[in-house]
């Protein structure tokens, strides 16, 4: 049977820093963890997703959260997920929805099928919940409608749905103008998960405990800041290739003492290399910014091509944490849930005032541009991942608009009377097309044949430029 | 299907083959036309403004050309059909375009949109996903803050006894279409789904008391006829999204089914709640708006603790409905890409086993070019259950 047998494994992804190196035994562990957990029952499981600001919350409830998006990812990152994909079709479900959704919908069925594990279950398997929290973003459908599928296998893991909303940016109007009542209702939401954990733990809130947590998680976000900002030194001591690896702590270990000294290292290791001139790649030519869209888990290895052409990739904007805290406008509280509510905000709104001010400019294509100067960047690189509407799409419009805008490359071109002149034209781009962990959709030849032509353009630039 | 005698079906048949004709005309007149997609957009608060409501619709007939140089393919293909025509000018008489948070292809386009189209005004409505008491107040003040924001672009106040206005004509639409639709009990109906889909449709390019007047003449013309338009078939309930033309329904009808029920956005989604008056027109709104418009996504609480009473709960109106038209089967319509939809296919198929009601389940891509799959699918379920 198809769904039995598992897919070759992918060659290990040559990383630039001890600190990306380390993160594989880390999740490892992680996720023993979670099965440990389940077996001895010391701790309630919750699954739940990335970047909902909520996991102060669960550690200050002793609640330890299953990131279901992370198994889906490993599932992906091993070539193994295509088993539970084809069980999650046979329910019913459709290979266009979430990949993400449809792995973990399938093993979830297989599991409760089952009961116990599939076999060879990566890293043993995703431990069965005690609960579910999931979460009505603005950005994401599958969140409110992943594990409300997966309770058709497990209807007696209650579901709670945190609805966690964003002003979405419109030209003519301040955001400030709505905050309030956006802010009101996310605390609303916030304090009704943690009735939520209190009534399904029968623990009440420690809020000192909240508070420190959130302080130490605030105090890492900052330290994450400072550490990706090293980034910017040429040559660029790390690039995007480890940095999918580094938003393992980012996106599911923060509010721990683990996460911040993870950071207090990796800035150390970068400080170290930089001191040295040490680089993602030995002789760097161009600098790469991935632009948008989550990466292929599988093919994490084509970052070590682009490395092989002279390309590093100093920035990213998939899985940061976008500036420190101190810059942005977060009204002062010392209510740890009031804080979280602002900070959410805080990220989303952050590039909305500096989108204003620039005619055409649009909070996505603002943050392009600022770290397009920050990073020096020579040009864009995109994924398209088929399955994901979340992150990707706009992602086109972003690069159609911020060509109209802005133009930085100098050249020398042949004008009308045979002289020459200088013209600007705009960041080449590539965007590659795949998915998260559906693996069909990926071929290796195209994507580097791809890159290939990409390099060329940057090279034809480079030779170009006009001094 | 249509009936070629009939003037006010031939006045629709024009409508509906060139949609916004109507609309060109009153923007011609000095009106201002507002452009929408979905069911979530609460309309009374456009009507109020003294703006007119339009549903923009996409082309099944039309190949998507502009738009995918803007927008990524993996966008529900009906709203890339309604973004393609509307950056191709098709919808060149709106004034503006309010795009609602029902999915997120339509809030991760909404730069896009309102980047790309030339109209001076665009709005975000932002839908909370659960229905909690939290989420009514919220929703309160962002349906405040999209009044405000249409009286900035009309340069007026929109007073409460606008908005009651607006809410009156609006429920009184919507009595209508139900009184439409109590014309398909019969059997076979006395209005054919084609030309029942192809009245909403046109209605929602008109102004309220316009789309009001068309529903009236069609009601007075259908309780007249002496006879169906269709001969006796299997009576079949067509469940899904936006389905904003009558390619699919005229196919079943073909072939035999007779259209007789839906859950779909431009029928009964949108049409059957009405706004309960309470005295606060806005919170009125943010009620039916957010509670009685049954959309997949909006997050209902599982209450039961039972996968059967959960989808009891979330899909009663289907249940409610096969028993009302006496429904012999169902077809459940999903666009490919949709994740509120796309991710209910287990529960529903669950549901429908649950109410013995067979349903036949198809994903589709918005295109003419599917017809002839659809053809053999759908024939093949009526046979089965005819």
């Amino acid at each position: 049977m198809a769904e039995e047998r598992k897919e070759t494994k992918p060659k290990k992804r040559m990383t630039a820093t001890r600190a990306a190196a380390s993160i594989g035994p880390m999740v490892k562990e992680f996720i023993t963890g979670t099965l440990q957990a389940r077996a001895e029952g010391r701790q309630k499981l919750a699954y739940t997703f990335i970047v909902c600001h909520h996991e102060e919350i669960f550690r200050a409830m002793d609640v330890l959260p299953i990131w279901t998006e992370n198994f889906a990812g490993i599932c992906g990152a091993k070539r193994d997920a295509e088993r539970f994909l084809q069980r999650a079709e046979s329910l019913g479900l459709s290979r266009s929805l979430c990949t993400y959704a449809l792995c973990g919908i399938g093993f979830d069925q297989w599991r409760e099928e089952l009961g116990e594990m599939p076999p060879d279950a990566p890293w043993g398997g995703q431990a069965r919940p005690d609960f579910m929290i999931s979460s009505g973003q603005i950005l994401c459908d599958p969140r409110s409608k992943w594990y409300q599928a997966s309770q058709q296998f497990m209807p007696d893991v209650p579901i709670y749905n945190i609805d966690l909303p964003y002003p979405l940016f419109e030209k003519d109007q301040d955001h400030r103008e709505v905050r309030g009542y956006y802010h009101r209702y996310i605390v609303q939401q916030l304090r009704g998960l943690v009735a939520f954990l209190e009534e399904q733990t029968r623990k009440k809130m420690d809020y000192d405990r909240l508070e420190e947590l959130v302080d130490l998680s605030d105090r890492t976000w900052n330290l994450i800041d400072e550490t990706y900002r090293l980034r910017s030194a040429i040559p660029c001591p790390m690039g995007t290739g480890d940095a999918m690896n580094t938003m393992v702590p980012i996106c599911f270990m923060m509010a721990t003492q683990k996460a911040y000294d993870f950071f207090v290292d990796l800035k150390k290791e970068l400080e170290e290399k930089i001191a040295k001139g040490e680089g993602e790649v030995e002789k760097e030519k161009y600098r790469l910014m991935w632009g948008g869209g989550l990466p292929a888990w599988y093919a994490l290895n084509d970052f070590n091509y682009f490395n092989s052409k002279g390309a590093s990739f100093p920035a990213e904007t998939t899985y940061r944490m976008i500036a420190s805290l101190h810059e942005m406008d977060l009204p002062e509280t010392k209510d740890p849930i009031e804080h979280l509510a602002w900070r959410w905000l805080g990220y989303w709104t952050f590039w909305y005032d500096r989108a204003r001010k620039r005619p055409g400019s649009e909070p996505d294509v603002e943050r392009l541009i600022n770290w397009i100067e920050e990073y020096k960047i020579d040009g864009i690189v995109m994924h398209e991942a088929f399955s994901c509407r979340t992150w990707h799409v706009g992602l086109i419009w972003q690069l159609h608009q911020l060509a109209k805008i802005y133009k930085p490359i100098p050249v020398y071109v042949i004008g009308k009377d045979g002289m020459k002149e200088k013209v600007y034209r705009e960041l080449p781009s590539l965007i590659l097309e795949s998915d998260i962990i559906d693996i069909t959709s990926y071929s290796e030849m195209d994507t580097r044949n791809k890159i290939d032509a990409f390099i060329e353009t940057l090279e034809s630039n480079r030779l170009n430029k006009a001094a | 299907m249509i009936d070629k005698e009939s003037n006010i079906f031939d006045k629709l048949k024009n409508y509906y083959d060139n949609y916004g004709l109507r609309a060109r005309e009153l923007k011609e007149e000095g009106k201002k036309v507002i452009g929408y997609v979905c069911s979530f957009v609460p309309l009374e608060i456009i009507t109020a403004s003294g703006c007119i409501p339009f549903r923009v619709r996409g082309d099944l007939r039309e190949p998507i050309t502009t738009g995918d140089t803007l927008l990524e393919t993996i966008v529900c293909p009906y709203y890339r059909s309604c973004f393609d025509l509307s950056v191709k000018g098709r919808y060149d008489f709106l004034s503006g375009m309010v795009i609602p948070h029902a999915c997120d292809s339509m809030v991760r386009s909404y730069s896009a949109w309102s980047y790309s189209l030339p109209y001076p005004y665009s709005h975000f409505v932002n839908i909370p996903s659960v229905c909690g008491e939290s989420s009514f107040e919220f929703f309160d003040e962002e349906l405040n803050t999209f009044r405000r924001s249409l009286e900035r672009f009309v340069g007026k106040a929109i007073r409460d006894e606008d908005l009651l206005r607006a809410i009156e004509a609006h429920n009184e639409n919507r009595d209508k279409v139900r009184a439409l639709y109590e014309l398909r009990k019969n059997d076979p109906p006395l209005i054919s789904g084609t030309e029942l889909t192809m009245t909403l449709t046109v209605g929602s390019s008109l102004p309220i008391d316009e789309s009001q007047g068309l529903l009236d003449q069609v009601l007075s013309e259908v309780r007249e006829r002496a006879s169906s338009p269709l001969k006796r078939g299997p009576r079949i309930l067509i469940d899904g999204a936006c389905l904003d033309n009558i390619e699919l329904i005229r196919l079943v009808e073909e072939l035999g089914g007779n259209v007789v029920a839906d859950t779909i956005c431009n029928g009964a989604r949108d049409c059957f709640p009405r706004t309960e008056m309470d005295g606060n027109p806005i919170r009125a709104l943010s009620r039916r708006y957010l509670d009685r418009v049954n959309c997949p996504k909006t997050y209902r609480a599982n209450k039961s603790s039972t996968f059967e009473g959960d989808i009891a709960n979330r899909f009663g109106d289907i249940g409610a409905y096969a028993k009302e038209f006496k429904v012999d089967g169902a077809i459940l319509y999903v666009y490919k890409y949709c994740d509120p939809f796309g991710f209910e296919v287990p529960g529903r198929k669950a549901y429908y086993q649950s109410i013995h009601v067979p349903m036949l389940h198809l994903e589709d891509i918005y295109s003419a070019g599917t017809i002839g799959q659809l053809r053999t699918r759908i024939q093949a379920f009526l046979e089965m259950i005819g």
